[in-house]
């Protein structure tokens, strides 16, 4: 019985053989899905009837991240991710300031994610936030999982979270305010908070909903509302929720093709490169492109937690659920929000969602996850 | 006991978690399945309203021809003027209002206004500006100077123009904008919202036809409603042609002779309608004063139509069959019938007229000359009216002689059309009063006097007729006792040219009368030309007819525009026999009807309308039937 690697994290093997644990369902399910978002971009993108200029320049555009996203996780995974532990407390002022930074000087279109031009591009830093979020949180509770039975950790926990929080909430960006919300739920549980004061802290935020609801700007209780009756104003705020309905639907089985769909290029979704692109995608590829992706999906969560259930220490398994959680939270609300089982808010879908900013945080986190895999017990002889 | 190093894994948990996905999963695809399988169909459709749109394609409207061909109706391209909004940059909208207005005739201010609720509404929608056909110059004018006319846009559009508008618009009549009702009712046929449609005469009767097939246009817009492409296209189908009875020779013949009389002054009003009595067959029809037609094909000022709404006269009512009159003597025909037909006279009852006059319980009664003895032919002939009061109902002049009575009266007169509408093929025709003792209790609630009967034996009183109701009466009786429904279709043909419709004459009654006494009369009404109250000099028709002469308004005084308030109407029907003067043959028949309250009013003259008559079938029979 050999001491536990784990006791001394800083005392990292040669690189060279770590490459053996890589994970080769994560990595290939992600190559996979930025494949299916580059075919994605380039089938609500590629319109020569409305739009003029090269019809590629998305789908080019979208290869570019994508190799830099590609770049980025090969980066993160060569360094042991228990540096970013070390630094966490660092990771957690760039977070705050981030977010800071983008209600300062960020732009903001139509209530969408907001955004920091630099040098003619433009960031998403929120996006970013959320993964560094993930680590901090992660640290934080690996640090203090022998108490975690205490609503003083809980409580703690919430404090760090709460800021961060309340920034991006401010932008105004409920959609993301509430991922860092399921974030926090999801690496509390998989730390193993007691279930009763999860489901206390939940029934707490649930009775304070007509707090919240006097808080939401009016466009937002606006989505609110369209979510519940779109019909009440079908040319207003029920214009995007039925739009997207009648793009979903219209794909039927197998879909009308790539670029066939007529909902999206004609202008009747809106932000169909993004925000509503599951109902484009839903509409070209039809159910059964629907299905892949969601089997696509399922493939990546079982190998983020499997990652997560092998890695060395608790604090690489919290980064692992973290992201995992991450990930199906925002599946949910973005799919359910073209299919109107979720109000509208401006979350991307990951990897399929059109933008450099959310693919590059998405593969830093599978990174960070494949540099946990790496990093974990060598498998049996 | 050592603690196992991998106790922070807690494997329930995980499985929590997978649980958690295979719900969302789960729940997401159930919902997909609903949406994309179960449903597909459904929203398959929804996208496919939202994309293509459907845009009518107006048809051009059929045309109206003489019964040679000759055209009444056709269309010409006119241009409409609309605005995109989106294409005009919002500081130059003023003066781009500012210059359309002057250019077609509008207030700026609503030039403004139409641009910029459009702007609002949807800028990428055009606007029409003009609101009638605007004429080539002006089109080609804004077309040419693009740069002054931001966001213009010029498209063809055709106007319905009438070959002398004024002689054929009581027939023809015109079209208009659709009302709300009408298109409400109508909208399931094709009619549009903004649609024309026939508004009276042959443009609204033969509106089915005239119409034509709107084709289609589908197109694919996007959400902003703008036209991406043509996907398919269904050609309109050209409106059919309409071929009326009517000859445009003898029309203008008519319509020369009537006009004149007005402008000379020596009436007011005058109606003139042509029928050839063997089927209904309408060969003119003229109205005067009329309106111009085109001037509701280009759009009718509010002051145009104030002014037609102001005349006294009723331009827009087309009095051959829309108004009533007093038949006068030309009644006589119908006192005459009954009499001879209930056999109270044949044509040797005698009466002699020993005196100009005679009274019935202190109430003179007038013939205008005391004519001695006379026969029914000669009666007829002088137009007696103390004759005709002894058929009626009896006189001293005859003490042998029983009157026929109102009630058969009453009866052979409604079986020769009076006091019902014809069934002509044009909306507004008035009935007319053939009254009898049960209509006066009925509707005046008083009992009939003899006095009655005498005044309706020589068509005053409270008979009333309209100017095709006489002509039809005559007609029966010149053709040997039919009474056809007047028309005016002769047949439909489409575009191609061939007959879409012809139908056939339609008989409203066989007349229940001997053609032995149908003949007397078309004797009588011969000798009133030869030796009567019609006398023509050096005649070269065997022209058959009756005149009438019926007072009205005031004795005394003139109205306010100058004219006489004493009137009166002077008839003379007539119709032409080929051989031997009395046969059932006559292939027309006119009447011909004035409305003398002329300033010139002279009370002596001669009945203008024989005159008339004789120039105008002169000149149509001998002239050559081109």
């Amino acid at each position: 019985m050999t001491l536990p690697r784990a006791a001394t994290p800083l005392h990292d093997r040669p690189a060279a053989s770590h490459w053996t644990q890589l994970d080769p369902m994560l990595l290939i399910v992600t190559v996979l899905l930025v494949g299916y978002g580059l075919v994605m971009t380039y089938s609500t993108t590629a319109e020569t009837r409305t739009f003029t200029g090269d019809p590629m320049q998305f789908v080019l555009r979208g290869a570019l991240w994508a190799a830099v996203g590609f770049l980025v996780m090969a980066g993160v995974a060569l360094f042991d991710y228990a540096w970013l532990g070390t630094f966490a407390p660092v990771l957690y002022a760039i977070t705050l300031g981030l977010l800071f930074v983008v209600l300062q000087i960020g732009t903001s279109s139509l209530g969408a994610q907001r955004s920091v031009n630099i040098a003619g591009l433009s960031f998403q830093f929120s996006e970013v936030a959320k993964i560094l979020m993930i680590v901090v949180l992660a640290k934080y509770f690996a640090d203090h999982r022998d108490r975690i039975g205490s609503p003083l950790v809980i409580g703690f926990g919430l404090v760090l979270l709460a800021p961060a929080v309340f920034l991006v909430y401010r932008q105004p960006d409920l959609g993301t305010s509430l991922v860092f919300i399921a974030i926090f739920f999801g690496i509390a549980f998989l730390a193993g908070a007691r279930v009763w004061q999860l489901t206390a802290l939940a029934a707490i935020a649930g009775a304070a909903l007509p707090l919240v609801w006097s808080l939401l700007k009016d466009y937002q209780r606006g989505r609110l509302g369209a979510f519940l009756d779109p019909y009440a104003d079908p040319q207003g705020a029920g214009w995007n929720i039925i739009q997207s309905l009648i793009a979903v639907g219209s794909g039927g089985p197998t879909g009308k093709g790539l670029t066939a769909g007529t909902q999206s290029p004609l202008g009747y979704l809106p932000i169909a490169e993004s925000d509503f692109v599951f109902a484009g995608l839903a509409e070209d590829l039809g159910f059964a492109g629907a299905v892949i992706l969601f089997a696509l999906y399922i493939v990546l969560l079982v190998a983020a937690l499997r990652v997560a259930f092998r890695a060395r220490d608790p604090f690489g398994l919290l980064i692992g659920g973290g992201v995992a959680t991450m990930l199906l939270f925002q599946i949910l609300v973005n799919v359910g929000m073209a299919i109107s089982l979720m109000p509208v808010t401006g979350i991307p879908l990951p990897f399929i969602s059109h933008g450099g900013s959310s693919l590059v945080s998405i593969c830093f986190a599978l990174g960070v996850l494949q540099s946990v895999s790496m990093r974990r017990e060598p498998d049996g002889p | 006991m050592r603690q196992d190093p991998r106790a922070f894994v807690r494997p329930r948990r995980f499985i929590a978690f997978g649980i958690a996905m295979l719900v969302v999963f789960t729940a997401l695809t159930a919902r997909l399945y609903d949406l994309e399988i179960v449903h597909g169909d459904y929203y398959r459709d929804l996208a496919e309203q939202n994309r293509i749109l459907r845009l009518p394609v107006t048809a051009e409207r059929g045309g109206i021809v003489d019964r040679n061909g000759y055209v009444l109706a056709r269309n010409v391209p006119g241009f409409a003027v609309s605005v995109i909004p989106v294409d005009l940059p919002r500081p130059r909208e003023q003066e781009l209002a500012l210059r359309l207005a002057s250019l077609l005739n509008f207030p700026s201010d609503a030039v403004a206004d139409q641009i910029r609720t459009q702007r609002v509404r949807n800028p990428y929608e055009p606007v029409r500006i003009s609101t009638a056909p605007v004429p080539r110059e002006i089109a080609i004018g804004i077309s040419e100077r693009a740069e002054l006319f931001p966001g213009v846009r010029v498209d063809p559009e055709s106007i319905r123009l009438y070959a002398d508008g004024t002689l054929y618009a009581p027939l023809i009549g015109y079209t208009g904008p659709i009302t709300q009702d009408e298109f409400e009712k109508l909208k399931d046929a094709g009619y549009l919202a903004d649609d024309d449609i026939g508004r009276t005469g042959i443009e609204s009767v033969y509106e089915q036809y005239l119409r034509g097939t709107y084709g289609w246009r589908e197109i694919e817009r996007d959400a902003a409603q703008r036209e991406i492409k043509t996907l398919a296209l269904q050609q309109p189908g050209v409106g059919d042609t309409v071929v009326l009875t009517i000859d445009d020779r003898l029309q203008k013949l008519l319509d020369a002779e009537l006009r004149l009389g007005v402008e000379e002054d020596r009436f007011t009003q005058a109606v003139g309608v042509a029928m050839n009595p063997q089927n209904g067959d309408i060969l003119a029809m003229v109205s005067i004063p009329g309106y111009d037609n085109n001037m509701f094909a280009r759009g009718i000022t509010s002051k145009e139509i104030a002014a037609l709404n102001a005349d006294d006269r009723h331009p827009l009512v087309n009095k051959a069959i829309g108004d009533i009159y007093p038949a006068g003597s030309t009644f006589k025909m119908v006192t005459g019938l009954s009499a001879l037909s209930e056999g109270t006279a044949t044509r040797d009852t005698q009466v002699n007229v020993t005196a100009m006059s005679f009274s019935v319980s202190g109430t003179p009664f007038f013939d205008w000359r005391a004519h001695g003895p006379l026969t029914f032919v000669t009666g007829f002939a002088h137009s007696s009216d103390i004759y005709f009061y002894t058929l009626a109902a009896g006189t001293p002049f005859a003490p042998n002689v029983r009157g026929v009575g109102p009630e058969a009266i009453a009866k052979y007169g409604k079986m020769l059309g009076f006091g019902a509408p014809t069934g002509i093929d044009l909306p507004g025709e008035a009935a007319g009063i053939m009254p009898s003792p049960e209509w006066k209790l009925e509707n005046k609630n008083e009992p009939w006097t003899i006095g009655n009967t005498y005044q309706e034996a020589i068509g005053q009183g409270f008979v009333a007729v309209t100017p095709m109701q006489l002509l039809n009466a005559y007609a029966s009786v010149a053709n040997g006792g039919t009474l056809w429904q007047p028309h005016l279709l002769k047949q439909v043909i489409d575009s191609q040219g061939t007959v879409v419709a012809k139908p056939a004459p339609q008989m409203i009654r066989k007349l229940d009368m001997t053609q032995e006494n149908l003949r007397l009369l078309r004797e009588s009404a011969r000798r009133v030309v030869t030796i009567g109250h019609a006398y023509m000099p050096n005649a070269k028709l065997p022209i058959a007819g009756k005149t009438g002469t019926a007072e009205f308004g005031a004795a005394t005084g003139k109205d306010g525009a100058g004219r006489n308030k004493l009137g009166f109407h002077n008839w003379f029907v007539s119709f032409l026999p080929q051989a031997d003067n009395t046969d059932p043959t006559a292939q027309i028949a006119m009447v011909i009807f004035t409305y003398d309250s002329s300033k010139s009013l002279c009370e002596n003259c001669f009945n203008p309308a024989v005159g008339m008559t004789q120039r105008i079938l002169e000149a149509y029979v001998l002239g050559g039937n081109k």
